[in-house]
């Protein structure tokens, strides 16, 4: 009997230490009310966002006492790893920043992500403020995963003060754009153009913008699509060209920087262009007070492609499946008219919320960027998050290795093929 | 009664060791070799079975290579400096002209170990940065300017950039188990050499080094296997580029994991690296007979 005594010993041991864990009581408030806790993950540790949102929370939690919201924020390419980290364990967080596009769609395909059809078909007053036009990037088959919060665009910003100073005017084509370049390099700036190539969102960004611009838009459609791609239009051979002539520009620290370092030399003045997104207008105006232009990236004379469309897409909120009331009221607060305005108030990035964009919270500069973006005919969305993943990386990569002179156009195109061939199987 | 007490109380104690190392250690590595032979990613857990198709790929995919000659390079510089050097160096520490401050210096070489390797990492960046960097600002202070370089952003010194800083990292470390070793040596020998009329360099070699052979071994081992796994110096201070040429193969593990999603490949990779680590280990003990001494 020893045996079975010992063995009643270990179970009630195993049983009592793992039902320690589990059974963790409630908490309450101090109403005696129980406390929802919501997971809220976003993407910008960094100022001034990180400080809005967390102000935020605390209005948040103040006006609903019953509940307490969980923050944490990892930066851009980390924020991509972590949420896939997230998704494969289950402990995906509640309410959480998502950009558009491929990367809102893989999302989608866990089957974890809340459809918000009803939410919003069951709030007009709330959902009508919304940019009707920023929603098709979350929307798959007819059913919206997310709400667009920020809406965005790509294009080459200017020091004024320079262009003026050696005559230089704004480039219409590519080749006035190389033209440029030229002159400002003989009028001193060795780097007359710069961009942190470390960030491979930042490359990216650059051949996005090319291939629209060089390449067929039904050819891109159709590579940009899982399944039916090929990547065999030789415009991206010439695209990658124009990508590495450019990057001659940019010397050789470019492959050692990162995106926020090229931004600080613009704002110092070291370099005359920069290839920027409108989110980062206000960052360069709290900089210095150096007079900025800017203009859409050059239309190339014999690209196939479509010379006007702009490089950009909104970046919005997620909710989990299992996400409860509290994180859908809290995506309404966040996407709230007063929120936004605060927000581009304190951030200087554009909002998707009507009203909430004028000339009392953004610069002139940020409101014509708001208008470019309203009125753009066709926008392109991130080229990263346009294709699969694994093709965007080889140029990506490939981009990097094209600045160190490690590769060519012609060598990137085989692996992209490869790739897509194995994709197929 | 199948058990006795005399066996039933000893497996009782090893019971929990043994079942948290099947849970996180052993379950995992079979869990491991299993989805390498599938294809899938993290969104849906749905599986697919592809044979031998992940390590097919393997054999054939160019950043295996280069991430595998990079950890190659990895574990040679570290096997000079980490194992080879830090013996001169602890030899050093341990010299009597030295006692004075050897303690001091001690703490100097081992407090790098203790500092987390994201902050080293971060600290390094800002060393090496090429704009404003103490590294190129001081080759322009002693006139070496043209030496200078974006030492991060070059294809040819990103992975030395990378090497040079966990030796930094390591080195006292390993030190310290080599001055472990080092005081275990009795002193009647270095005094038997005195009276021969030995020199500094000769006691060294004729009685530091074959007395210490052991603890060489043990550290060869840690400083190659470390090597093979390396992941957070390259992923932290370039991700593996400009290009891949910096990347190691825990990085593109890591890449093909959680950045490009394919699974199944990634876990190809791990078991391509648990295998080599396997096999040096195993290499290793069978050289060395490392254990039989303690």
């Amino acid at each position: 009997m020893k045996k079975a005594t010992s063995l009643l010993v270990i179970v009630l041991l195993f049983t009592s230490i793992l039902s320690a864990c589990s059974a963790d009581k409630i908490p309450k408030n101090a109403d005696g009310e129980e406390i929802v806790e919501i997971n809220f993950f976003h993407r910008w540790p960094n100022e001034p966002r990180k400080s809005f949102y967390d102000q935020k929370i605390k209005e948040f939690m103040d006006e609903n006492p019953n509940v307490k919201i969980n923050v944490d924020a990892v930066l851009n390419d980390s924020y991509k790893e972590k949420i896939k980290v997230l998704i494969s364990n289950n402990e995906l967080p509640d309410i959480f920043s998502s950009w558009s596009d491929s990367f809102a769609q893989n999302l989608v395909t866990s089957d974890k992500i809340m459809s918000l059809n009803e939410i919003i078909s069951s709030d007009e007053e709330w959902a009508s403020k919304i940019l009707e036009s920023q929603y098709s990037g979350f929307t798959f088959d007819d059913i919206t995963y997310g709400i667009p919060f920020t809406v965005d665009g790509k294009a080459f910003f200017y020091n004024k003060e320079i262009f003026e100073e050696h005559n230089i005017s704004v480039p219409k084509t590519y080749d006035e754009f190389l033209k440029v370049l030229e002159d400002l390099q003989k009028a001193g700036f060795k780097e007359p153009l710069v961009e942190g190539l470390t960030n491979t969102w930042a490359i990216s960004h650059y051949l996005g913008s090319i291939f629209q611009r060089v390449v067929d838009p039904e050819v891109l459609k159709k590579d940009y699509t899982d399944g039916t791609s090929e990547f065999t239009d030789t415009g991206y051979i010439k695209g990658l060209e124009m990508f590495k002539e450019l990057t001659e520009y940019m010397g050789d620290v470019s492959t050692a920087i990162d995106h926020e370092a090229a931004r600080n030399m613009f704002g110092n003045r070291e370099v005359p262009i920069l290839y920027m997104q409108f989110a980062e207008i206000k960052l360069i105006e709290d900089m210095s007070d150096m007079e900025i232009g800017f203009f859409d990236f050059p239309a190339v004379t014999d690209g196939n492609g479509n010379q006007t469309s702009l490089t950009g897409a909104p970046e919005g909120w997620m909710l989990s499946k299992n996400a409860p009331q509290e994180a859908i009221d809290f995506l309404k607060f966040l996407t709230s008219e007063e929120t936004a305005f605060e927000f581009t108030e304190t951030d200087g990035q554009l909002n998707a919320i009507e009203g909430a964009v004028t000339t009392e919270n953004v610069s002139a500069n940020s409101l014509a960027a708001y208008e470019l973006i309203l009125e753009a005919t066709s926008t392109a969305p991130w080229f990263d998050n346009a294709v699969n993943i694994n093709i965007a990386d080889i140029f990506m990569r490939g981009g990097q290795e094209l600045a160190t002179g490690q590769t060519t156009p012609e060598d990137i195109l085989k692996a992209v093929h490869q790739e897509v061939e194995k994709l197929k199987k | 009664m199948i058990f006795r007490k005399r066996q039933f109380i000893p497996t009782l104690f090893i019971l929990p060791s043994i079942l948290l190392l099947g849970v996180f250690i052993y379950f995992p590595l079979l869990q491991n070799f299993y989805n390498s032979f599938y294809d899938f990613t993290v969104f849906s857990q749905e599986k697919v079975y592809t044979g031998f198709a992940n390590f097919k790929y393997l054999l054939e995919d160019k950043v295996v290579i280069a991430g595998l000659m990079n950890n190659v390079k990895y574990a040679v510089i570290s096997v000079v400096f980490q194992v080879f050097f830090a013996l001169i160096l602890a030899t050093i520490l341990e010299d009597r002209l030295f006692r004075k401050v050897a303690p001091a210096l001690r703490i100097i070489y081992f407090m790098p170990v203790m500092i987390s390797i994201s902050v080293i990492a971060l600290l390094f960046g800002f060393i090496y940065n090429p704009q404003m960097g103490l590294l190129n600002s001081f080759l322009e202070a002693i006139g070496l300017g043209s030496v200078a370089l974006p030492w991060l952003g070059n294809a040819t010194t990103s992975i030395y950039a990378v090497i040079a800083m966990s030796q930094w990292q390591s080195i006292g470390f390993i030190t310290m188990l080599f001055i472990v070793a080092i005081q275990k040596i009795p002193q009647e020998l270095y005094e038997a050499a005195d009276i021969d009329g030995a020199g500094k360099v000769r006691k060294f070699f004729n009685i530091t080094i074959p007395q210490v052979k052991e603890a060489m071994f043990v550290n060869i081992l840690i400083t190659i296997t470390g090597s093979m796994l390396v992941f957070n110096e390259p992923y932290i201070l370039t991700n593996g580029g400009p290009g891949f040429s910096s990347t190691t193969l825990s990085v593109h593990m890591y890449q093909q994991g959680f950045v490009k999603d394919n699974m199944g490949y990634a876990s190809a990779v791990a078991t391509l690296i648990f295998i080599l680590t396997a096999v040096f280990a195993l290499i290793q003990i069978k050289v060395s007979g490392t254990g039989k001494d303690e």
